[in-house]
């Protein structure tokens, strides 16, 4: 590992001349701007693992090692945003997390804390990215301090409509399934209101009808309340608009009923109230479960606003979801595990896989499938 | 590599300048000030922005956008061009690799050989999954191979003493062939482990069954010695439960679920709040399955196609980068090397 260190820091010296410098600055320029050319994925998610082994492994502090990950990832959102990456989610700190030592952890939130003021007083810079910044996951666990921060530094950022990154902390895959499970329950336990709340009855439509006959009414009086009807009972068929149309519609018809229903014949009449459920219907509309489907749970997660993850990449080697973006990442997203460790990780290692990823795209959308380029032939087991 | 020089770097990085003093902000944005993008044209009051540079960018603007562009296309192609160069020279170096694995591991079709290639590991995992391809085009053909690529990982887990195997197939096809696998499967077990009684011992009774499907076993078992000889050796017969898999077992399983728990709550025979994911995982393990430990792919890349994502947590994804799509004994093999060696750490 010296070796390494040493050769890197010698490699650093070489590159660190200001030619050079600038030859890779306009290098990474022209490179983000050429890979624009291609598709793009529109939503990355990251595994940031291997913090805590890269400072194992070169000797520092677990915490240095974590400081550095911020730095990687600070580079990677740089990439993703210039490349017109949409939304990017990173795994910030699971749930599990908090098994770790005190110290590590309290750590790390002093970290976020830091990071996320200093971010706060740069404001104007990233208007520049256009990035909002979002957090998922159990709030209520984070420390209050730090959610302050988290607060303040959301609010800063939430104007920004070019690009999202979305912060899972605290976070588990699994508690967000509940999550949403338990609120599309809590939504469909609401009871509607019951499409039998009409603001006419037909009792008194009869009676109406009656006291025409009876009674000669004016006619621009007579002409009010019929307009009205012919108007609002025509959407209150379709069922699933009547909450809407309900609202929206009650105030003219009510008055256009109670002045028709100044006439002398029906004045006793008491009128249902429109905005209150009966009381004394015992059995409550609920909607319909058998209508939940998996784009209604979909709708509930964290994620929903955001476009299908294209492209999943844990970094460290180790070859494992560990509860991250289950729900998202199991019908057509890529997913890389990439030997590196997260501080490592930079545009020359995330190059490749961008391509690559672009590269597959490209193919899928010639028509051309992979089974052309087997190599093993069909049927055969080895 | 990082974006800033090095002395920069470092400073940003200890947010100390270069006397040790703490950077202000103003100071910080002066560092990353000439990495950052240029302002979006609606921000006016950006500060220190040269004065010359907008006016000269509108100017050269036309001209050199396009030859930007043009550079832009042609470092694309360029780089298109290598990367499928470089593909093919990976996917070559690959096929060679698998192809000696193969030489070198085989199993001939014997239990013994697969026993001792297994040897060395130090665990194996209590429940493996495999996810199968299944090529509609082909029709009978494709149904064919498929039954026969279970009935192949079956025998190699029975050999290798793995007790549960999942298959995963998107379409579900295997589930209308109950009885048709479960005979291909015994006649694969039969060729690995021969007919006669004296390795049945260790041939293990096999179990078919799929999720909300009853179990099939056969109706008469023609091996009637088996119960008596295992009764004497007083060592319990080894079974192996094959489990059939299909993507209606994911996502639509937690649909249903959910369904459930609103009707429940509608009728508030539960709460909402006592959803937990303790609640959901005991449903969800109890209707379809538990965690895999395994997961192994035959495909070139990790794309799970609608694998049941709740079980998937801390699964070990296995698969060959650029393989070629048949299934092998040497994916298997090499998967279960990756697990054996792999060390389980909870939560990352």
């Amino acid at each position: 590992m010296a070796t390494s260190l040493h050769f890197a820091r010698l490699r650093k010296w070489l590159l660190s001349s200001p030619p050079a410098e600038w030859g890779i600055q306009q290098l990474r320029q022209l490179l983000l701007g050429a890979l624009k050319q291609g598709a793009v994925p529109e939503h990355i998610a990251f595994v940031m693992d291997g913090n805590r082994r890269f400072a194992r492994n070169n000797h520092i502090e677990t915490i240095e090692g974590h400081n550095l990950g911020f730095e990687a990832l600070a580079r990677i959102l740089e990439v993703c945003y210039k490349c017109g990456v949409k939304v990017v989610t990173i795994y910030a700190f699971s749930i599990e997390n908090f098994k770790r030592s005190k110290y590590e952890v309290g750590a790390l939130m002093d970290m976020a804390k830091v990071k996320l003021s200093q971010l706060a007083q740069h404001g104007e810079l990233l208007q520049r990215y256009g990035a909002k910044l979002q957090f998922l996951g159990q709030r209520e666990m984070i420390r209050p301090d730090v959610l302050e921060t988290i607060d303040k530094a959301i609010a800063l950022t939430s104007g920004n409509g070019k690009a999202i990154l979305n912060v899972c902390a605290p976070y588990t895959s699994r508690d967000e399934i509940t999550t949403a499970i338990r609120t599309t329950v809590i939504d469909y336990s609401k009871p509607v209101m019951p499409p039998l709340t009409r603001p006419f009855s037909e009792t008194h439509i009869t009676r109406n009808i009656r006291a025409q006959h009876l009674s000669p009414v004016s006619e621009e009086q007579e002409a009010i309340p019929s307009k009205s009807n012919g108007e609002t009972n025509k959407p209150q068929q379709d069922i699933p608009e009547i909450k809407l149309d309900h609202h929206s519609a009650t105030d003219p018809d009510t008055n256009a009923y109670t002045s028709a229903s100044s006439s002398p014949a029906t004045g006793s009449t008491t009128l249902p109230q429109p905005s209150t459920p009966p009381p004394s219907q015992e059995v409550l509309n609920f909607p319909d479960p058998e209508r939940i489907t998996a784009s209604t749970i979909t709708s509930h997660m964290f994620t929903a606003d955001a476009p299908p993850l294209d492209l999943l990449i844990r970094t460290s080697g180790v070859e494992r979801l560990s509860d991250f973006m289950l729900w998202q990442c199991h019908e057509n997203t890529d997913i890389v595990f990439l030997d590196c460790l997260w501080p490592e990780f930079d545009l020359w290692k995330f190059l490749p896989v961008l391509v690559e990823w672009q590269w597959r795209k490209q193919r899928e959308e010639k028509g051309e499938s992979e089974r052309g380029w087997k190599w093993t032939t069909k049927g055969k087991i080895a | 590599m990082s974006a800033l020089p090095e002395q920069e770097a470092i400073a940003f990085h200890k947010n100390l300048d270069a006397h040790g003093r703490p950077l202000s902000a103003h100071e910080r944005e002066k560092l990353l000030k000439k990495y950052l993008p240029s302002a979006p044209r609606t921000t006016t009051a950006t500060p220190k922005m040269p004065s010359r540079k907008p006016s000269k960018r509108t100017r050269r603007k036309p001209m050199r956008a396009f030859l930007l562009n043009q550079t832009h296309v042609l470092l694309y192609t360029v780089i298109h061009t290598v990367f499928s160069i470089y593909i093919r020279l990976r996917r070559s170096y690959q096929a060679l690799i698998a192809r000696a694995f193969a030489v070198l591991y085989y199993h001939h079709r014997t239990p013994e050989l697969i026993r001792k290639d297994v040897k060395a590991l130090d665990k194996l995992p209590e429940h493996l999954s495999v996810i199968l391809q299944f090529d509609e085009e082909d029709g009978e053909a494709g149904l064919g191979r498929l039954v026969s690529e279970v009935a192949e990982v079956a025998a190699w887990c029975a050999c290798a003493g793995i007790p549960v195997l999942s298959v995963y197939e998107r379409t579900g096809i295997l589930k209308k062939y109950m009885p048709q696998t479960h005979a291909s499967i015994n006649a694969t077990l039969t060729a690995y482990f021969g007919p006669g009684t004296s390795a049945s011992s260790t041939r293990p009774q096999l179990s078919l069954r799929a999720p909300n499907l009853p179990s099939y076993s056969p109706p008469s078992t023609p091996r009637s010695s088996s119960p008596s000889s295992s009764s004497t050796t007083s060592i319990p017969t080894p079974t192996l439960t094959v489990l059939l898999l299909s993507s209606p077992d994911g996502r639509d399983t937690l649909v249903d679920l959910t369904k459930t728990l609103a009707e429940m709550s509608q009728r508030s025979k539960i709460s909402p709040q006592d959803i937990s994911a303790d609640l959901i995982d005991a449903e969800i393990s109890e209707s379809v399955m538990g965690e895999p430990d395994l997961l192994l792919l035959f495909g070139p890349r990790v794309v799970l196609e609608g694998y049941p994502p709740w079980q998937v947590r801390l699964t070990e994804i296995f698969c060959v980068r650029d393989s070629g799509e048949g299934v092998s004994y040497q994916v298997f093999l090499r998967g279960l090397y990756r697990f054996g060696k792999a060390q389980m750490r909870f939560g990352r």
